[in-house]
């Protein structure tokens, strides 16, 4: 067999077909947009702002001068080599980003920075194989700005990170940003309303970005791309407020606001035509629960020449009787994908790229042997959003992953072996783990509990998904265990299929992680968790853990605002542990609208 | 009108899950089954000596208990039931017959299991996994599903004669009752109807949570009743209204919407006749139970089925039952915290309006809405909109 190159090359030379006097026109509204905006700007105001900025910095250095030059010889040794302990003093109110980047100490520091500069090379070079309908994307979708911010996503993700753990931390994260840049350029290429390249359409599908990506990899010579998941879902996790517009729209269309963001937000933006249209077939999927489900509906009514197959797995996942009902239904969305792409389903590429996702689901496993014991190694946000992205959407698709994975592996073990900690410069409290729907991202969550209270997150719930070894050999075998794999996926694994898999894996997995800190992330639009609220509750309490609820709305902090999840933990742990914090300076801070 | 000879009656068998006829029936032998959604056929769970009777938790008060375990945003009708269950409410149950359909419904009916809320001894709950799309295969699994977890437990348990020829006789029986339910709900058609929505829903209603047999013969007489009963010279209604959306099990949400002038000459939603009164056809050459679960697919209106057809479906059917009915405009309603019907009637209302020019108001509302203010404002602005649509009508036309 031919080795097939990923992305594939022709993805990149397909050729545009932009429509000029649609962009004209769209550059028209945007610069009338801006001249509105200039003209209703209070310049004065501006002004004092400014200057207000300028005088709090220069107060803030003459500050960290001071403390720096309080602190003994040792201690300053400590501060150059070592890095900053008091991170709270990076967020200043109304500030979208940190003041400044983090002092890691030298080695650290430097480290960071070429992680930076690669991080810049590799969007440069990604964004150059087809600058320009990228750059109009920007003028077409709000959400697209967001990205510009990538680069501070990567520094929130890292904060206070040291050593093995923050270079992990940087190779993990740069797989994750390489596979958005590059879908990025693609869904702009495709986007009918920008690049529009009826040749990239035509080899082109997309699917739901709760669905997983595997279906994909029997499809070497299609694009598939996930519709929704960089306009919406992994943008917000760089910036929590930028699906609020979209929310603010399904809302005003009619939609409760009692349901989940994540389709709420997809919804929203379709309501105001702010996702492209790209692709020749949507698969869209009934998982991971009964929002997700019906977003499809509002697909087809934004896009009605776009042909939609739903993807429907059986939610009794544990039941055996309804795995072939699951193996059918993807036989059917292959023929779907055939029928309308004309491309044929390869099953030496599928093998290939699974014998890879079961190598990538050993080194993972290796991942939680060494975290489960007294010396974890790799945690926090950055592995937990790589474990998701690599478990779903990558998915063994991308032959430059497992190198990655081994080169963070081989860091791992070594820093087990020298029994380093995972966050150096401060004494590990309390090992936890995350239950529910995370998060994290959008509030920079396991981070903040490791750096103010030295509370490490060893793991959390969405990683714990199906590690079974994909078959792949026997083809029908073979549909079946991909569909016991999608019925396992990211946010449907423990909410689906009884409350089993939540409720009694959660003390299963408190046992078997040691981690007897359970953080309760209770999304408070989450019907499949707020139902089992009590019996967790109950449950947990007779057993002597640990449960600290901490209500959240994922992407729209209006409900429920960062500072307030702060709060849930800060009183907990000086209430019910009697707990001193790590880092006082985290213990109180304004980040409203920080990303 | 006069009223009806045994409306009081069937007010009566409504005030308790455990009413008179379930508690006859039991006492002859009957085993009671107990469930709440329109996926699980009913005709399978009125095989041989058992019958069914569909959850409704009435005269809900405080679900103090059932928040406790499922929060306070969960679907009112789901934590009602849980609540009553834990009062003990459901104890007569020999079974309960569960779907995994929506969440929070699959929940409630886990915590029956975990919290023990029953203590028969052969008490059992089962969890059916269900289809979101007609397809071949589709078919098979609810087949299975149906088989496995409902007709081979009930067999296991109970001894149960779950045959082709039992469901057969089953399914005539529901027969009978749907040809009744459906010849008075032809009536709702004229432009003075012999019967209100309200009385209407309270017959309907009875069929779901009484044993089949023991409601027939006073179906029978009241169908005859009606047949001669003679409407008010001029109907005090002001507007005709069709009801489309997700579980509706109080009849007190009718009469709300009546007393304030609109007739509900149509109910398009779970607990209501459409679906769920339609004569099953069965051939005589494939096993009954296949038919029964096709039938079932395709008659459902649950907007849980996502395939373009059943959308579509879902649509048409509301425009033409408004139109078959008379009616001059659609209430879209549900449940509050109801996922599915959240999302469906957003969208749908819109579409109602933009696309088919139906006059629509679109509601979210609580398990129990009797004493809704906010509510009885709402239909009553609905209303005299109609009238005005009306009025202006009648002018175009002069």
């Amino acid at each position: 067999m031919a080795k097939i190159q990923y992305p594939n090359p022709k993805f990149w030379k397909a050729k545009d077909n932009i429509n000029w006097k649609k962009q004209g026109e769209n550059l028209k509204e945007v610069l009338g947009i801006f001249g509105g905006m200039l003209k209703e700007t209070d310049w004065q105001q501006f002004g004092k702002d400014m200057a207000n900025v300028l005088k709090a910095d220069g107060e803030r250095i003459k500050g960290e001068y001071a403390d720096f030059m309080a602190l003994d010889k040792d201690e300053k040794i400590d501060r150059i080599i070592n890095g900053e302990r008091s991170l709270g003093r990076l967020y200043r109110k109304g500030a979208m980003a940190t003041v400044r980047r983090e002092w890691r100490g030298i080695k650290d520091t430097a480290y960071d920075f070429w992680e930076w500069a690669r991080m810049w090379g590799m969007l440069l070079m990604t964004f150059s194989k087809d600058l320009i309908p990228a750059m109009n994307s920007a003028l077409w979708y709000r959400w697209m700005i967001s990205y510009f911010c990538c680069h501070g996503f990567m520094d929130k993700n890292i904060l206070g990170l040291r050593g093995s753990n923050l270079r992990m931390s940087h190779e993990v994260t740069y797989q994750i940003f390489r596979y958005v840049a590059e879908n990025l350029v693609l869904l702009s290429k495709a986007d009918r309303k920008n690049g529009n390249s009826d040749e990239l359409n035509k080899m082109m599908f997309t699917f739901d970005e709760m669905t997983m990506g595997q279906i994909a990899c029997g499809f070497p010579d299609l694009c598939a791309i996930p519709h929704q998941l960089l306009p919406m879902f992994l943008v917000s996790e760089i910036d929590q407020l930028v699906c609020i517009p979209y929310i603010d729209a399904v809302e005003s269309f009619g939609l409760p606001s009692d349901t989940c963001p994540v389709p709420s937000s997809e919804c929203g933006a379709l309501v105001i035509n702010a996702l492209p249209d790209m692709g020749s077939l949507f698969i869209s999927s009934s998982m991971p629960c009964d929002g997700s489900t019906m977003a499809s509906s509002y697909f087809s009514r934004r896009f009605p020449n776009t042909p939609v197959f739903h993807l429907c797995f059986p939610v009794r996942y544990m039941d055996e009787e309804t795995v072939q009902m699951g193996a059918e239904d993807i036989k059917a969305c292959i023929k779907k994908i055939e029928e309308v792409t004309g491309a044929k389903w390869n099953w030496d590429h599928y093998f290939e790229c699974m014998k890879r996702f079961n190598q990538e689901t050993d080194l993972e496993l290796q991942k939680w042997e060494i975290n489960k014991s007294a010396y974890p190694q790799f945690i926090g946000p950055s592995y937990e959003l790589f474990r998701k992205w690599n478990y779903e959407m990558d998915g063994g698709s991308d032959p430059r992953v497992v190198p990655s994975m081994e080169k963070v592996n081989k860091m791992l073990l070594k820093a087990y072996e020298n029994k380093e900690t995972a966050w150096p410069a401060r004494k590990m409290r309390y090992r936890a783990i995350v239950w529910s729907c995370p998060a994290h991202y959008y509030a920079n969550f396991s981070n903040w509990l490791a750096n103010c209270w030295g509370i490490n997150v060893l793991v959390e719930m969405e990683s714990l998904n199906f590690t079974k070894h994909l078959e792949t050999e026997d083809k029908e075998e073979a549909l079946r265990d991909l569909a016991r794999l999608y019925e396992r996926m990211v946010m449907r694994r423990h909410t689906n299929g009884g409350y089993q898999n939540v409720v009694d894996e959660c003390w299963r997995q408190v046992e078997a992680w040691n981690a007897p800190l359970v953080i309760m992330y209770q999304n408070v639009a989450c019907k499949n968790m707020a139902t089992v609220q009590g019996m967790l509750d109950e449950q947990g309490r007779q057993r002597g853990y640990d449960l600290i609820w901490v209500e959240h709305d994922l992407m729209d902090p209006r409900t429920v605002s960062r500072r307030t999840m702060r709060d849930k933990v800060n009183e907990y742990m000086r209430t019910v542990k009697h707990a001193e914090p790590v880092d006082p300076s985290l213990v109180e801070f304004e980040d409203e609208v920080c990303m | 009108m006069k009223d009806l000879k045994h409306l009081i009656y069937f007010e009566s068998l409504l005030e308790n899950a455990d009413n008179e006829l379930v508690k006859k029936a039991q006492a002859d032998g009957g085993i009671a089954l107990g469930y709440t959604c329109f996926h699980i056929p009913e005709v399978l769970l009125n095989v041989d000596n058992c019958f069914s009777t569909r959850l409704r938790a009435p005269n809900t008060g405080s679900i103090d208990i059932a928040t406790y375990y499922m929060s306070n945003y969960t679907c009112e009708y789901a934590r009602a039931l849980l609540e009553r269950a834990i009062e003990g409410g459901y104890q007569f149950l020999d079974a309960l017959i569960g779907v995994d359909a929506c969440s929070m419904m699959n929940r409630s009916m886990e915590h029956f299991e975990i919290l023990q809320v029953n203590d028969k001894p052969n008490f059992f709950v089962t969890h059916c996994d269900m289809p979101f799309k007609i397809t071949d295969y589709t078919l098979d699994g609810y087949e299975r599903q149906m088989q496995v977890r409902v007709l081979d437990r009930l067999h296991e348990v109970f001894g149960v004669d779950v045959s082709d020829a039992a469901i057969r006789k089953a399914v005539e029986e529901h027969n009978e009752v749907c040809r009744i339910i459906s010849e008075i709900r032809e009536m709702r058609k004229k432009a003075n109807p012999v019967i209100t929505g309200y009385e209407f829903h309270i017959l309907n209603l009875v069929t779901y949570v009484c044993p089949k047999a023991l409601i027939l013969p006073y179906l029978r007489e009241t169908l005859e009743e009606l047949k001669h009963r003679r409407p008010d010279r001029k109907s005090p209604f002001r507007a005709r209204v069709a009801i489309v959306g997700s579980e509706i099990d109080d009849p007190n949400l009718t009469k709300l919407i009546e007393d304030v002038g609109a007739l509900v000459v149509s109910d398009r939603y779970c607990f209501g006749s459409t679906p769920g009164r339609e004569v099953i056809e069965l051939k005589d050459d494939e096993p009954a139970l296949r038919q029964i679960c096709l039938h079932y697919m395709q008659v459902s209106e649950c907007a849980r089925y996502i395939s373009d057809e059943k959308v579509l479906q879902r649509r048409e059917t509301s425009d033409r039952l408004a139109k078959e009915f008379g009616a001059e405009g659609i209430i879209y309603e549900q449940m509050k915290y109801c996922d599915y019907w959240g999302f469906e009637r957003a969208l749908v209302s819109h579409i109602m309006s933009e696309e088919y020019g139906w006059p629509v108001l679109s509601i979210d509302r609580l398990y129990n809405n009797g004493n809704s203010g906010q509510l009885r404002t709402r239909v009553q602005a609905f209303v005299e909109s109609l009238e005005i649509k009306r009025i202006h009508k009648e002018e175009g036309k002069k």
